[in-house]
C-alpha cells in the first residue's frame, strides 16, 4: 500500500489545531510521518501537490474570495477532512455572524477598514465544499485526529461519537455540573472529546458543536430551571461556539 | 452460613485490617456524591452513603475496558482479574448484580466480566441513608437479593455480620467477631424491614405482572411516549448509570505506528440516537429506534416487562439513579409507570 499523501490548508482560525498536531512530540510525528507523505504545508515547505489523497483543511471560511482556493483543494484531493472548530462548525468565528459592534469593540479607531464591512458570514467548509469527515474541537483532539487518519490509512470507516458529553462525563464518574449548582452544556455537546473539562469543574461550552439532533428547546429550560442563567442568558448561552449550529444561525 | 457481631468500637479496626491485607472497594465521597473506590484507608469508608454515582458494576466490567492488544494479525486478550472485595453494596446493588451476572453468563458468556466477578467478594450493607429518589421499596420485592457472600447491618452498639460463602466466613478472621444474639439479628431484620417503607418514591402498583401487562398495551400509544420524551436529550444518563443495563460498544483504535492497537469495549445507552444504526451494507444506514419517543420506551419496555421471565421480576431494582442523573428530569421510571397505569 503506498502512503496516502497528505495536505494541510488554513484558513479564518488561529492555526492552533496545526499546534495541536505537533503536540503529539517528536516521536510520535515523527513515527506517522512513516505512514503518510505531507506534500503540502504552507506553513512547513514551499512545494505544492497535483494529487492529494487526504486534505486537510483547518479554519472557516469567511470571505467569498477564498471559494476558488477551496474549491481547487477539492478537486484535487480523494478525502477532505476539515479539522478544529472552526472547520467543521464555524467555531467561534461564526460569532460575527449576528452581530456588528465587534468593529467598534475589536478594532477600535481602524473600524472603518473596508474589508470589515462585507457581509460575508463565517461558515464550516462543508457549506461551500464536500467534507468526508470533521474533527471537532477547539483545539481539535490530536487523538481524534489520529485516530480517523489511521481509519483511512487501513481503509476503514473512522466512528466519530454522535452522543452527548453527559455519557463521557458518567463514564468517567464525573459529578455532573448541574449537581454542584453549576450550568453546563454537555447535554447538547457532541462528545468524543473525553470530557475533561466537567472533570476539572468547569462546565462544558460545546466546542465541538452540537450532536446531530440537539434538544434546543430543552436545554434553554435546564439552563433556566436547575443552571439558574436569566433567560436572555440561557437563550444565547451556546452561542460562543456553535452559534453557526443553533436553529436561528 | 453464620451469624456474627462486631462491637462498633471494633469495627474500625476490622476495616483497616481488611483494607492492609486485601484490595478493598467501598463507597467514598466525591463532591457532593458518593462513588466506589478502592479504600486506601478505613476513614475513607462511607458505609452511610445514599447512592454512588455509578453502580458496582464498574468494578468488574470498567466504563471503558481495554480488551484485546493487537499488533498485526497477532492479539491477545489484557484484561486482568484482580482478587478485590467489593465492600457495602446496598441490597438493590446486589439484586442487580444478580441480574447482570445471570445475563452475562447466559448464551455468550462474557468470559471478562464473569473472571472478574468470580474473583470477588460482595459485602453488602444496609441502607443507612436514602437516595432522594429512591423507590426499592415498591419494585420487584418479592426479588430477594442474592449472590454476595457476607451481609452486614448497622444496629444500636455494633453491626451484625451475616455470612453466606466461604469467601464472606473468611473475612471473620480480620475482625473482633463474636456469635450473634437474637436480639441482634431481630434488630437487624426490624432495621432492614423498616428502610422498605421509608423511600421517598412510591410506585402506585405494586404488582409486577400488572404492570408490566399495562405498559406492554401502551407500546403503539405513540403520542404518550413521545410526550415523555419532548425533553429527552438522548444523552444515555440514565442507561449508564443503571445498574441493570448491560450494552456496550467495542471499537478498534491503532496506535501510531499503524500495526498496533488496542480493542476497546465501552458502557453504551439504548437512549442515544445512533445506538440502534445499522449497516445495510453498500454505504446504507438504517435506525430502527430513530425517535427520542422510540428510545424512551424502548427502555421502559425493558426495565418493565421485556426482561421478566428471564430474571423473574422487572429488570429495575428502584435505587433511582436514572431519575437524578437525566437532567431535564423525565427519566423516572416511578412516574411514567405510575402515568400509565392510571390510564
Amino acid at each position: 500500500m503506498s502512503k496516502p499523501k497528505v495536505g494541510f490548508f488554513d484558513f479564518a482560525s488561529c492555526e492552533g489545531c496545526q499546534i495541536e498536531l505537533t503536540n503529539y512530540g517528536d516521536a510520535a510525528f515523527v513515527e506517522l510521518l512513516n505512514h503518510i507523505d505531507i506534500v503540502e504545508f504552507r506553513e512547513a515547505m514551499t512545494e505544492t501537490a497535483e494529487h492529494l489523497t487526504i486534505a486537510c483543511i483547518e479554519g472557516s471560511f469567511t470571505r467569498e474570495a477564498d471559494r476558488g482556493r477551496l474549491e481547487n483543494i477539492r478537486e484535487r484531493s480523494d478525502i477532505v477532512i476539515a479539522y478544529g472548530a472552526c472547520a467543521s462548525t464555524a467555531g467561534v468565528n461564526a460569532l460575527k455572524n449576528h452581530q456588528k459592534d465587534f468593529r467598534k469593540d475589536v478594532y477600535g479607531e481602524d473600524r472603518n477598514m473596508p474589508h470589515l464591512y462585507s457581509n460575508d458570514r463565517a461558515v464550516p467548509i462543508s457549506e461551500v465544499i464536500k467534507v468526508d469527515y470533521n474533527v471537532y474541537g477547539c483545539p481539535m483532539d490530536k487523538y481524534e485526529f489520529l485516530d480517523i487518519v489511521s481509519h483511512l490509512v487501513h481503509g476503514k470507516e473512522p466512528v466519530i461519537p454522535n452522543h452527548p458529553v453527559c455519557i463521557e462525563c458518567k463514564h468517567n464518574e464525573t459529578i455532573c455540573r448541574y449537581f454542584e449548582g453549576d450550568h453546563c452544556l454537555g447535554p447538547v455537546a457532541r462528545a468524543g472529546c473525553r470530557a475533561p473539562c466537567p472533570a476539572d469543574g468547569i462546565p462544558c461550552e460545546a466546542c465541538r458543536g452540537f450532536v446531530d439532533n440537539p434538544n434546543e428547546e430543552a436545554m434553554e429550560k435546564v439552563l433556566i430551571k436547575k443552571g439558574k442563567l436569566p433567560e436572555a442568558r440561557a437563550k444565547h448561552k451556546s452561542r460562543i461556539f456553535t452559534a453557526f449550529c443553533r436553529s436561528d444561525a | 452460613m453464620n451469624k456474627y457481631f462486631i462491637k462498633a468500637q471494633d469495627f474500625e479496626t476490622f476495616v483497616t485490617k481488611l483494607v492492609e491485607a486485601k484490595q478493598v472497594i467501598g463507597p467514598v465521597a466525591k463532591k457532593s456524591r458518593f462513588v466506589f473506590e478502592k479504600l486506601k484507608n478505613s476513614k475513607e469508608l462511607r458505609l452511610d452513603y445514599d447512592v454512588t454515582v455509578l453502580p458496582p458494576k464498574k468494578e468488574f466490567f470498567p466504563t471503558c475496558q481495554p480488551i484485546v492488544k493487537f499488533e498485526g494479525d497477532k492479539f491477545e486478550g489484557c484484561v486482568n482479574v484482580e482478587e478485590k472485595i467489593l465492600f457495602g453494596v446496598h441490597f438493590y446493588d446486589i439484586k442487580a448484580l444478580d441480574m447482570t451476572d445471570l445475563l452475562y453468563n447466559e448464551n455468550h458468556r462474557d468470559i471478562n466480566y464473569m473472571a472478574h466477578r468470580e474473583a470477588a467478594t460482595i459485602v453488602g450493607s444496609n441502607v443507612q441513608n436514602i437516595a432522594e429518589r429512591a423507590f426499592f421499596g415498591t419494585v420487584g420485592v418479592h426479588v430477594k437479593p442474592k449472590g454476595h457472600d457476607a451481609f452486614l447491618t448497622k444496629i444500636d452498639d455494633g453491626y451484625l455480620f451475616e455470612t453466606y460463602t466461604d469467601k464472606g466466613e473468611a473475612l471473620v478472621s480480620f475482625g473482633t467477631f463474636t456469635k450473634a444474639k437474637k436480639e441482634h439479628e431481630s434488630n437487624a431484620l426490624d432495621v432492614n424491614n423498616r428502610v422498605m417503607g421509608k423511600c421517598p418514591e412510591v410506585l402506585d402498583y405494586v404488582g409486577y405482572e400488572s404492570v408490566a401487562n399495562k405498559v406492554r398495551k401502551a407500546f403503539n400509544n405513540t403520542a404518550f411516549w413521545e410526550d415523555c420524551a419532548k425533553d429527552c436529550f438522548s444523552c444515555g444518563s440514565c442507561n449508564i448509570v443503571c445498574p441493570t443495563c448491560y450494552c456496550f460498544d467495542v471499537q478498534d483504535n491503532w496506535n501510531v505506528d499503524q500495526v498496533s492497537g488496542t480493542r476497546t469495549r465501552k458502557w453504551d445507552g439504548c437512549l442515544t440516537e445512533d445506538f440502534a444504526k445499522i449497516s445495510l451494507g453498500f454505504g446504507a444506514q438504517e435506525n430502527f429506534r430513530e425517535k427520542r419517543g422510540d428510545r424512551f420506551r424502548h427502555r421502559i419496555m425493558r426495565k418493565t416487562t421485556y426482561l421478566n421471565a428471564k430474571l423473574g421480576g422487572p429488570a429495575c431494582v428502584g435505587c433511582g439513579r436514572c431519575s437524578m442523573s437525566c437532567t431535564s428530569d423525565i427519566a423516572d421510571p416511578v412516574n411514567v409507570i405510575n402515568k400509565i397505569m392510571e390510564v
